[in-house]
């Protein structure tokens, strides 16, 4: 029956609220698509056969989504005069613990996701009622505080297939007030006051557009709405129409009263059928209440609206496409002028806008425009809807007011990253949207931000990407996709993405050449600049933003052939492998191993990595961080593995016989002289290499031995130094020489090595310590972690008292603390952060923690007290964990509250930095950090023939990180010394099993610690190798990531 | 009544009949903006991009062929930035497909190569796609070779806007869009298709051409479309 008078509506308004609140309980279960994918039907049914079989007086009803995608499917459970209730993960054999907790009060906790008391609709507000005092009201739940429900105003909550339901809770209200008592001049007026902006992207007015339409001229004019939401990973729209249909019908029908249009078409997605068919019954119910067709509310008033699905291309969305494909001509977009608003569908007057825009609509006319520019920026009024997805906590539909920082989108809403890795890169706007790096997260997302950084806020697609994202890979997906939707009309689209694609193709299989990016950069300008429509003009906007904030990135695949995210296949062996600094095979030597082929796996191991026994236990093992067996378990222990193969070895009476088999694979002399200076881990491995390489080299180190922050820095206990005695008497016997007790720029010159020699490698480490500004840091008893450690190296003794603080985080003050444990005193080691936070290698903390070190998280020293001079004490300050910062950890904030720690010595171990002088003495170009400033892949530094490396380039980093350095050195001062490619050819193959293994369950095994009160006395080695066969074991849970494919008959891999 | 207007072309002050585009306005004026899918007398489509003229206060390039003149618009019909954009548009027409002048029936009478010296094209820097494309050959008049094709869809527009017959139009989309007929099938097919030959006039390069001719010997004559549809009050 049509409505036509209050009383008639006021009816309908009541028997809506009569299912809304009705005076039984009621259960809703959210059946968007993504409740039906996460098994809501199942659940449905069960509630269904549940409560028929119980005869329970129950209302049960479908509704739309909640938002929170994530937590699907979400069941809402209502009983008189309680709080709503919001369930989550419900699973269909839970349902009959709901079903007897519900009147009790006693809800399975586990299952109760937050609770609504009362809830403003915008067009009306509804109490629920009160209770669950101790579940959170749904807006303090991290994934929804501060998100404000405009677009979203009723969903997941009321029945998206019942008019009635709607109209209770104000629906239609807002087309029966303009009806009634404004006139589209005024209505247009109040829309345009509003500021409300299109919601697909370009941001345009919509009060302005709706002016433009209401004085075309015509005697028929068109609205559409365009649904046909085609982002990848962007769902905004599907959402909003699968629950709440009614809300886009009344938006476009207060357009039809403004414009004088008499004719709605709902262009969406095919691909939607949920929405299509609620859409349909939607228009139905509209129709046979009279709020669609003729007489609307019996005022005179017709406008109807038909619903046409979607031809299924990208470029659809795009206006003129969109008309040309509802004309049932091709989706091909045309050039404006003319505008719809001129010469739209059928050559008629035309108005096309987004699903949310028409959402918007009915708030703002029950609220009014001031209430609607009070929310949001100055520039950009409102909320919007983003789906937020990708690799964050938290996924879902956030609608947030514009003008918030893209920060409380990734870490407060969205929980931050999800793995624990660094955040690297939000992507706004889908494929026509570009990358926003992480240190710019503090940007507003509005309009006008998003494209002042080359990105777009497009209808609200948010991605969000860590370090296992490659942006190269990323911008050659959204060009794949952009290029493959491109109608083909205008060249640069057309051939302009094809050709972009070609090229990033060919990026990402390391076939880049470096006028690459200058190529891509300039395509990508004139493809933008000269597109016809916005599909074109947008598309490149994915590489142009990746060159912009990611260059090195692209560097990286091109120059150094590495994608460091290990997402390019081509360009790594396996995950392990590409992340590990000095690219070991680490496949082969487990394969080699796991066949009992010791000398093959040791010759692999020394190959690549020419200090295998000292890795082999002090490494950071970043190969374990993308190890795909801990898909299945744990990572292979993959450091422990090529330990137990180089101890064999190396402390063995096998080692000359295996020392000379290196030796033999020295190339012939070639007559070039090298300087290495220092001989730490970067030093010793360049050196390794260039002899190998048949250069002569000598290694000048200015303390008495070599091996660098490998001996004076690292204590005995963890790595001894018979180990590394070994590793650099394989050095020795390569050729290289060894001028101890020579420090450049006191007993010899940079000037005097350039004149003897063909090339300098300056690896001279970082052996600053970093000074703090501390009350009280002159007084005695405080000292610098590594003076203290290189002291204990050379046996001297420190008079350290009876209780040491240690400050700081790292593996360095880890150390300093168990040594400190090993002379019997106290150690409380003190960190700004928390536990996880420190970089140090979570098994040394763990060990020390064992051994009797004290720690103190969250706290930050505030003065060193002092009495005749020395230390007695520390004060520190408590900390609090604050905002996330760029580094993806929270931002510790000091609180005030101050702690005593009573000491008699403080170890400061707060980082280290290289000694600027030689640099300063030499004229070497250093960048505004005073480090040296080097070519990142060839290590050529502003002086020719002189390279840089290790942590003198790089702060103070880690052992293997230094030795890649030294890796690329010998690489780079060959190529250039012989102008040849002649790296490669040192390093041997091995023809090994080929065929993928099947997994084996087996835990990993850990190598044995000595009984923690045992090693806290004892300097002794701490950590003992694996036994043989847990070594072979250990080898044989590797998944063979190397294999590509399978073949019938073991190959060589080199 | 059309008003008269006055319009600002490359600093030049012009009197133009209100609708006219910039092109248009141009042309009467005696100057010339590169051109390469629009012909006179048929409709503009504004995909080929090489007419693209700055105008002064909009922030994007527009098409000269279908953005009408207005009163006191500036317009730049070269500068630096629309030169390289231009180069670079006709170097991506000629990457697409086998463009290959020493071995084509058009070689000397092509707009797409008097285009490319026109705008001093030396050579062309992005590599070529060499995409694998057939020649249909079924027609007993003529020939349509994709090779040479740029997408240009004159033909497209004139044997649905002049000769009424609708046989071509373009299938697929973005890179691999492909001129068919009817509903791609072999040309020599196609029922629709008069064999009026107007489509061949019409096209720039030797995509469609006249069996029998050889290298250098296809010459088009498209001007008899032009003055057709004139002589017929279609737009122009």
């Amino acid at each position: 029956m049509p409505i036509r008078d209050d009383s008639a509506f006021d009816a309908v308004r009541h028997a809506g609220i009569a299912k809304l609140q009705p005076g039984r309980p009621r259960i809703a279960i959210g059946m968007g698509t993504c409740g039906t994918g996460n098994g809501a039907e199942g659940v449905f049914h069960a509630f269904d056969e549940a409560i028929g079989r119980r005869g329970l007086d129950v209302q049960l009803v479908q509704t739309g989504c909640f938002g929170f995608c994530a937590e699907e499917p979400l069941v809402n459970v209502w009983v008189p005069g309680e709080a709503l209730v919001i369930l989550h993960r419900v699973r269909p054999d839970q349902v009959g613990q709901i079903l007897d907790g519900m009147t009790g009060r006693a809800l399975p906790n586990g299952l109760i996701l937050c609770k609504v008391e009362q809830w403003d609709h915008i067009t009306a507000r509804l109490d629920y009622g009160s209770g669950y005092t101790s579940v959170l009201p749904w807006d303090e739940v991290p994934f929804f505080k501060g998100q404000q429900k405009i677009v979203l105003r009723n969903c997941g909550l009321i029945n998206p297939d019942d008019i009635e339901e709607y109209i209770a809770i104000g629906g239609y209200g807002s087309l029966r007030k303009v009806l009634r008592e404004s006139t589209p001049e005024q209505v247009n007026e109040e829309l345009k006051a509003a500021r409300l902006r299109g919601r697909g992207g370009a941001g345009f007015s919509t009060g302005i557009k709706f002016e433009y339409l209401r004085k075309a001229k015509g005697d028929r004019k068109y609205l559409i709405c365009n649904a046909d939401e085609g982002d990848p990973g962007a769902y905004m729209n599907r959402n909003e129409l699968e629950s709440d249909p009614h809300s886009l019908l009344e938006g476009m029908a207060i357009g039809g009263y403004v414009t004088g249009a008499r004719h709605g078409i709902i262009y969406v997605r095919a691909e939607y059928p949920l929405a299509v068919h609620r859409l349909n019954v939607a228009i139905a119910q509209a129709q046979e209440y009279g709020l669609l067709g003729d007489n609307i509310l019996g005022c005179g008033f017709d406008f109807d609206i038909e619903l046409v699905e979607g031809a299924g291309a990208f470029v659809c969305g795009e206006e003129t496409a969109l008309i040309s494909s509802l004309e049932g001509r091709s989706g091909r977009s045309r050039p404006r002028p003319p505008y719809p608003a001129e010469r739209g569908l059928f050559g008629h007057p035309t108005n096309i806008n987004n699903v949310e825009t028409w959402f918007n609509i009915p708030p703002i006319i029950t609220r009014g425009p001031a209430w609607f520019r009070g929310i949001g920026s100055d520039a950009s009024a409102g909320t919007k809807v983003f789906s937020l997805v990708g690799k964050v906590t938290n996924t879902g539909l956030v609608e947030m007011p514009l003008g918030t920082p893209l920060s409380r989108f990734v870490y407060d809403v969205g929980g931050g990253s999800m793995h624990g890795h660094a955040v690297k890169a939000v992507q706004t706007g889908g494929p026509s949207g570009g990358c926003i790096p992480h240190n710019m997260l503090d940007t507003p997302v509005d309009y006008e931000e998003l494209g002042k950084l080359g990105s777009i806020m497009g209808s609200g697609g948010m991605v969000v990407m860590d370090e296992d994202n490659c942006m190269v890979d990323v911008a050659r997906y959204f060009i794949e996709f952009t290029h493959a939707e491109s109608c083909g009309r205008c060249t640069p689209c057309r051939v302009g993405l094809d050709k972009a694609l070609r090229t990033l193709t060919r990026i990402t299989k390391g076939q880049g050449r470096e006028e690459d990016l200058a190529e891509l950069d300039e395509l990508g300008r004139m493809i933008r600049d000269t597109s016809l429509c916005g599909l074109g003009q947008s598309a490149p906007n994915s590489v142009l933003t990746a060159l912009r904030h990611f260059r090195h990135e692209f560097e990286d695949h091109i120059r150094a052939k590495r994608c460091r995210a290990g997402v390019c296949g081509d360009l790594a062996l396996a995950p392990c492998e590409n992340s590990c600094p000095i690219h070991m095979n680490i496949p082969r030597f487990l394969q080699l191993y796991k066949e009992n082929r010791l000398e093959d796996a040791f010759e692999s191991v020394i190959m690549d990595n020419p200090l295998p026994a000292s890795t082999g236990r002090v490494c950071q093992h970043p190969c374990e961080s993308r190890c795909r067996r801990q898909t299945i378990d744990e990572p292979i222990n993959m450091r422990e593995v090529h330990r137990v193969i180089a101890d064999h070895v190396l402390l063995s009476d096998r080692f000359d016989t295996m020392a000379a088999n290196v030796v033999a694979k020295r190339k012939p002399a070639t007559g070039k002289r090298i300087a290495v200076v220092g001989a730490g881990p970067a030093g010793l491995t360049a050196s390794f290499y260039l002899a190998l390489l048949g250069h002569d080299v000598v290694v000048h180190e200015s303390h008495a031995e070599p091996g660098g922050m490998l001996r004076y820095a690292l204590p005995g206990y963890r790595l001894p130094r018979n180990v590394l005695d070994r590793e650099v008497e394989i050095i020795r016997r390569l050729g290289v020489q060894f001028v101890l007790n020579s420090r450049i720029g006191a007993d010899i010159s940079l000037a005097d090595l350039e004149s003897r020699f063909d090339a300098v490698f300056l690896s001279l480490g970082t052996w600053k310590e970093t000074q703090v500004r501390l009350s009280g840091n002159d007084l005695a008893g405080v000292f610098g972690s590594l003076h203290f450690l290189e002291a204990e190296a050379h046996g001297r003794q420190t008079d350290l008292g009876d209780a040491a603080v240690i400050i700081g985080g790292g593996n360095s003050a880890i150390d300093c603390a168990r040594t400190v444990i090993r002379k019997g005193l106290s150690a409380t080691v003190i960190y700004r952060r928390e536990r996880k936070d420190m970089p140090a290698i979570a098994e040394e903390a763990d060990a020390a923690e064992e051994e009797g070190v004290k720690f103190i998280f969250l706290a930050s020293p505030h003065r060193i007290v002092g009495e005749h001079g020395a230390v007695t004490a520390i004060e520190v300050t408590k900390t609090r964990l604050g905002a996330f910062d760029t580094s993806g950890r929270r931002r510790p904030i000091d609180t005030g509250e101050v702690q005593v720690v009573p000491c008699s010595a403080i170890i400061l171990a707060v980082g280290e930095s290289a000694d600027g002088e030689l640099a300063a003495a030499s004229g070497l170009a250093t960048k505004s950090s005073g480090m040296l400033d080097i070519d990142r892949y060839d290590l050529t530094t502003s002086r020719a023939n002189v390279y840089a490396g290790g942590d003198y380039v790089a702060g103070a980093s880690n052992v293997v990180t230094a030795m890649s350095y030294g890796k690329e050195a010998a690489r780079s001062i060959d190529r250039h010394l012989t102008g040849e490619p002649r790296f490669e050819t040192i390093f041997p193959a091995f023809t090994y099993d080929q065929a993928p293994p099947e997994p084996i369950p087996c835990a990993r095994h850990h190598a044995h610690f000595l009984p923690p009160a045992v090693r806290a006395k004892s300097f002794e080695e701490a950590v003992s190798a694996l036994r043989p066969d847990e070594a072979h074991a250990e080898a044989s849970r590797c998944l063979r990531c190397d294999i590509r494919e399978t073949v019938a008959h073991a190959v060589s891999r080199g | 009544m059309s008003q008269q207007i006055s319009v600002r072309i490359d600093n030049e002050l012009y009197t133009a009949t209100e609708g006219r585009t910039i092109l248009q306005v141009a042309a009467d004026n005696g100057r010339s903006i590169p051109t390469l899918c629009y012909l006179e007398g048929l409709s503009a489509p504004g995909s080929c991009r090489l007419c693209l003229v700055e105008v002064a206060g909009v922030g994007r390039l527009l098409p000269a062929c279908t953005t009408p003149a207005r009163s006191g618009m500036s317009v730049t019909t070269n500068s630096d930035a629309l030169a390289h954009n231009r180069l670079m548009a006709l170097e991506l027409l000629f990457i697409e497909r086998n463009h290959v002048c020493s071995v084509c029936v058009s070689n000397g009478h092509c707009e797409l190569q008097s285009m490319a010296q026109r705008l001093g094209m030396t050579h062309v820097h992005l590599p070529y796609n060499f995409p694998r494309l057939p020649v249909d050959v079924s027609h007993p008049r003529f020939v349509l070779d994709h090779n040479r094709c740029i997408l240009c869809s004159r033909c497209v527009r004139v044997c649905d806007e002049i000769e009424g017959a609708q046989v071509w139009d373009i299938s697929a989309r973005g890179i691999n869009s492909m001129l068919v007929a009817e509903l791609d099938r072999p040309w020599g097919e196609a029922q629709s298709c008069t064999s009026c030959g107007k489509c061949v006039q019409v096209c720039p390069t030797g995509a469609l051409v006249e069996k029998g001719q050889a290298v250098e010997e296809m010459t088009k004559r498209n001007r008899i479309v032009t003055d057709l549809a004139v002589k017929r009050g279609a737009r122009t």
